[in-house]
């Protein structure tokens, strides 16, 4: 197997300028299979970070009855906060939250939004609700930047806030903005509105009371609490999961045709070798090779494309893709909408895993794109083939 | 082993199918070579010389009879057995050369010692002693197509004699040469087989190769027609 590996080499370097030209474009293949597959990647892991570092936290206990796909559901969804997290609500191991739906009016108009009171003192999630402490005003509110962009607010502005308490009754406050942070989770941005939990619960009149308990990500969960479903992180995270994976499998039909070009042009070549050089397959034979030996030594001549397009892809490609990992790649404005955490430059993450599955597919595709042709080899009479007479 | 029989043909048939019918390129052979013979299998286009040579050189075998080349009845050989006894004991020259385009004079010249993987540095001093008989060393390192056609198949002959073969079989050698080249490409095999006593049997019907033949077979129509020997 060394010396037909060996004379393969030979053979490939031999040919020249057909060979530089499959090598060529199978490179772009592995360079554009692996920076697509590696911004999936990339986004994948930065959403599920961010997601756990603003929303989700190492998971969450929802009341029983909340619903986040339900909004009328949110009216029943709040209850005490059970004394199991007095200790770690203390220490910072939980925060609570208590979500309502309300009303702001921005410039006369009329935007519903959910109302959340998250603890004032809490650093488990990234919602920066120490502006509430800094702030001297009575009733202080956060909002993201896309909100405040969206409804022409701004730091310092008063918005008019209408709920319903716990009785039901309607009222309405002047709540000023505080603070606006900027996210790359939309769903702790868009129509939302924050202030701190204990003015919450006096407005509502719901003293003690919470809608999710939010546990650090670091931290065991007890996931038995009476009234309380615990859901995990990876549960919390799976829409992204599933988006990511839809989007990989749209990916990879971009795949397969790339792979195809290139392993029409592998086919091709083989298809020309083998018919433009039977006089040297005679050659081989006359010379003391069996015609399995040359048929492996042509299906090798088109695997080690995929090797020389392996190197070359790794001498132009690591530099684009590192440097496009360290860089990161913007994103449109628009993709905000998507709903799910897309941050404005996604970073491509490149895993060992990801280069050497993509390698192996390419290879194995190849070597047998390459034998598929050279099977034709066995089919010929030697003495016919040293003529180069076309069989 | 001199003069010993490394060839032993008899009834020797072989046909071919072709549309409408089968067609008999050798009827009937009866044929022993010694060792050492600088012999030519002679006739017009189509007698059946290079039909004879593939079977020889385990190249194609037979539908009929016996050929029994070096011990081994090539009709009975498999297909390793075949590429074994062509790797080890037989070399071959052919009309056009059959140069590896992409490989320079030395790589085509080591390449039957790479394939009976002698080690690197016992083939390159087998190689640099066969381009020397040959003249070639001033060209080791250029490829078929910057060679002239005798060159190209004096690497041919160097190519062939490298592993020290036991038979040269050589069909129409000097086909493509005009008549200086052919003369001195001939003068070459009689000098190798002079000096390593290594039979050399050619299809030919040229008659400058007829002249430097010591025993000449002549084919007509697929039958030895007359065997000679001649007093070169």
């Amino acid at each position: 197997m060394n010396l037909l590996i060996k004379l393969a080499a030979r053979n490939l370097i031999g040919t020249g300028r057909r060979t530089w030209l499959n090598v060529i474009v199978l490179s772009f293949s592995f360079l554009i299979i692996i920076w697509h597959k590696g911004l999936l990647d990339g986004w994948d892991r930065q959403a599920k970070n961010e997601t756990i570092n603003w929303e989700t936290g190492g998971g969450q206990y929802w009341q029983a009855n909340y619903d986040p796909y339900d909004p009328f559901s949110l009216t029943e969804a709040h209850a005490k906060i059970p004394s199991e997290f007095d200790a770690p609500l203390s220490k910072g191991d939980v925060t609570s939250i208590l979500i309502t739906q309300g009303t702001i009016y921005p410039r006369g108009r009329i935007q519903s939004v959910l109302i959340k009171g998250i603890n004032s003192n809490q650093t488990l999630l990234k919602i920066p609700s120490s502006l509430f402490l800094k702030s001297n005003d009575e009733l202080p509110v956060l909002i993201g930047r896309n909100t405040a962009n969206d409804n022409g607010l701004k730091e310092g502005d008063l918005i008019t806030i209408r709920w319903r308490d716990v009785h039901g009754t309607f009222d309405a406050t002047n709540m000023k903005v505080t603070g606006i942070f900027d996210t790359d989770v939309p769903s702790v941005d868009m129509g939302q509105v924050w202030v701190p939990l204990d003015h919450l619960q006096k407005m509502m009149g719901m003293p003690d009371e919470a809608t999710i308990i939010v546990r650090n990500k670091s931290k065991e969960a007890n996931i038995n609490i009476d009234g309380w479903k615990f859901n995990s992180s990876e549960a919390l995270l799976k829409p992204i999961t599933d988006m990511i994976k839809m989007k990989s499998v749209s990916g990879m039909v971009l795949y397969i045709i790339l792979l195809s070009l290139a392993m029409l042009a592998i086919f091709d070549t083989q298809i020309l070798s083998i018919f433009r050089r039977q006089r040297e397959i005679g050659t081989y034979i006359a010379l003391g090779m069996t015609k399995s030996q040359v048929v492996v030594l042509f299906t090798i001549e088109g695997a080690l494309i995929s090797v020389l397009a392996g190197l070359l892809a790794a001498l132009y490609g690591i530099p684009l893709l590192a440097m496009q990992a360290r860089n990161g790649m913007s994103i449109p404005g628009g993709s905000k909408g998507f709903g799910l955490a897309v941050a404005d430059k996604i970073y491509p993450f490149y895993s060992l895993e990801l280069v050497v599955m993509t390698i192996i597919v390419i290879m194995i595709t190849t070597t047998i794109v390459s034998y598929l042709p050279s099977r034709k080899i066995a089919k010929m009479k030697p003495t016919e083939a040293l003529r180069g007479k076309l069989q | 082993m001199e003069n010993s029989k490394i060839i032993s043909i008899e009834g020797l048939k072989k046909h071919f199918n072709m549309s409408g019918g089968k067609f008999t390129a050798l009827n009937s052979i009866d044929l022993q070579i010694t060792k050492g013979e600088f012999t030519g299998v002679v006739g017009p286009s189509g007698s059946g010389k290079t039909t004879l040579l593939n079977i020889i050189g385990s190249l194609d075998s037979p539908s009929e009879g016996k050929a029994i080349v070096l011990g081994q009845s090539i009709g009975e050989l498999n297909v390793k057995q075949a590429a074994m006894l062509r790797r080890s004991k037989l070399g071959f020259i052919f009309q056009s050369y059959n140069l590896l385009p992409v490989y320079t004079v030395f790589e085509n010249v080591e390449f039957p010692l790479l394939l009976l993987k002698l080690d690197d540095g016992e083939r390159k001093k087998m190689v640099l002693e066969s381009l020397e008989w040959l003249g070639l060393s001033d060209k080791i390192k250029s490829k078929p197509s910057q060679l002239s056609g005798g060159e190209c198949q004096r690497v041919a002959i160097a190519r062939a004699m490298v592993k020290r073969p036991e038979i040269v079989l050589a069909d129409e050698p000097t086909a493509n040469l005009d008549a200086a080249n052919s003369h001195h490409i001939l003068k070459t095999m009689l000098q190798l087989n002079n000096e390593f006593h290594t039979t050399f049997i050619f299809a030919t019907h040229d008659d400058k190769v007829i002249g430097y033949l010591r025993r000449k077979i002549s084919l007509v129509d697929g039958k030895v027609a007359k065997d000679e020997i001649s007093n070169n």
